[in-house]
């Protein structure tokens, strides 16, 4: 039977992994099994050695970190041998409810807006799009200043490059819950032949208008739930 | 009501955002140099909204003279003069606000959910056409003078205001007969005088078009001094004190 801390690792709140000089995984907790859904094993194993002390030992480090929807404030990275580095994430938590004012909802069709934030944009930009476009999508309720704000953001990062896919669709099988009631999901995904780099202000902007954001190497897709 | 004019490419996307975003709840910033048509879009966005000047606005809400409270919308002209532009914005709470800026106020730049930026007219070519043709036939309606565009020179410095001051101006001189020089010229002298402007320093008036004229007609000083009839150095002395060359 596993001790008690082996126990406490495996339940931690905090994902685990303790890597094998190669770059494989020889052990990790629940915490990091999900996290693996998102990230990849050699980009952690990247992390941990770039991040791990010059002689055996212990270092923590205060970085901001996101994969998919979890932010990490900090890791803790050790090696006590040259067979083996574990790695530690901390998570950010935080007890806010995903709540959404519906005061500033106002129902719309949401390709109008792409559209408008599109033309203003990239007014000046030779930009193409492959528009991929769901049409069934019904009007929703949007909070239109702050969805405008965060989506003309988007297409700012795109201005210098020529071409781009985009293309809007409702998640199959997946909801976002928002003051106790279950709502459908649509993503807009921006996909580029670049990695996309996105900065604090406009993780800002995309949470004032109750969007998530997600960024993978060459993508770039926002959430919103649709509320009719 | 005059309308902006979207007759190329850029000025008709431009047109088809303002009526996008005419009946959205979000404030929109039209950008642009002087005489581009800031103004106008405004109008053509929301043409019943009052227009105000920022800086009187700015002013009267200092001075507690403006209630603000009365409008659901406004279109605010050359936000760019307001000095504390986030205290401004402050009072504005719950108004739709369509500005006009000369360029981006960067500590403002969330509060606007449509950014349109306006291109000066040399880079719309088609709109520049239209108005060109527009201002001088009114110029010449006005001034009653059959003039083509080539004797006309075209200033764009101030987009649409200056071009239009540019066609009026120049119609307006090449209509003038002897009798409307000598008019113009004695109200111009009559203001002179009352600065106490002396006969020596009127006489530049004279002498500087002349002197200018004569050299685009006659090329060379010995010509000029031939024509006028004034001697050669007298011709110099006069180069030199006007131009500061011979």
């Amino acid at each position: 039977m596993e001790n008690i801390y082996e126990q406490l690792i495996e339940y931690d709140l905090n994902p685990y992994f303790l890597f094998h000089s190669n770059g494989k995984i020889k052990s990790y907790n629940k915490e990091a099994e999900f996290l693996l859904n998102f990230v990849g094993v050699k980009e952690l194993f990247d992390l941990a050695v770039s991040n791990a002390t010059q002689d055996f030992g212990f270092s923590q480090k205060y970085i901001s970190l996101k994969y998919n929807k979890q932010s990490y404030y900090a890791i803790v990275v050790g090696y006590i041998n040259e067979e083996e580095i574990a790695l530690r994430l901390y998570k950010v938590v935080s007890n806010k409810m995903n709540t959404i004012n519906n005061n500033k909802l106002k129902m719309v069709n949401i390709f109008s807006l792409i559209d408008l934030s599109k033309t203003s944009t990239l007014l000046n930009s030779n930009l193409k799009i492959d528009e991929l476009y769901d049409v069934s999508i019904p009007e929703l309720k949007i909070n239109i200043n702050d969805f405008l704000l965060c989506l003309n953001d988007c297409f700012n990062l795109f201005v210098d490059d020529k071409k781009i896919t985009l293309q809007v669709h409702i998640k199959i099988g997946e909801y976002e819950i928002i003051n106790n009631t279950k709502y459908k999901i649509v993503a807009i995904e921006f996909k580029t032949n670049r990695d996309i780099k996105i900065d604090n202000s406009l993780d800002e902007k995309a949470a004032n208008a109750n969007i998530n954001i997600f960024t993978n190497k060459n993508k770039l897709r926002l959430e919103l739930p649709i509320i009719l | 009501m005059k309308k902006f004019l979207a007759c190329c490419e850029a000025s008709k996307k431009i047109l088809n955002i303002a009526h996008m975003s005419a009946n959205l709840p979000v404030n929109i910033l039209i950008i642009g140099q002087k005489g581009v048509g800031k103004t106008l879009l405004a109008q053509q966005i929301s043409p019943e909204t009052p227009i105000l000047d920022a800086k009187q606005l700015e002013n009267s809400i200092i001075n507690s003279t403006a209630n603000i409270k009365q409008y659901d919308e406004l279109v605010i002209t050359n936000l760019e003069a307001v000095l504390n532009k986030k205290e401004f914005f402050q009072n504005l709470i719950g108004i739709k606000i369509i500005a006009t800026s000369k360029y981006m106020p960067s500590e403002i730049a969330t509060q606007f959910a449509i950014k349109i930026d306006v291109p000066p007219l040399s880079e719309r070519k088609e709109d520049l056409d239209e108005l060109i043709s527009l201002y001088l036939k009114q110029a010449k309606e006005i001034y009653d003078i059959d003039i083509s565009i080539k004797d006309i020179d075209i200033d764009l410095s101030s987009n649409g205001v200056s071009l239009k001051k540019s066609i009026y101006k120049n119609t307006m001189l090449k209509s003038l007969n002897d009798e409307d020089m000598q008019e113009s010229l004695e109200y111009f002298l009559l203001q002179k005088l009352k600065n106490n402007k002396d006969y020596k320093e009127l006489l530049k008036i004279f002498e500087v078009p002349l002197l200018k004229a004569a050299k685009v007609q006659y090329k060379s000083q010995l010509q000029m001094a031939t024509n006028l009839k004034i001697n050669r150095i007298t011709l110099r002395k006069k180069l030199d004190q006007y131009f500061g060359t011979n």
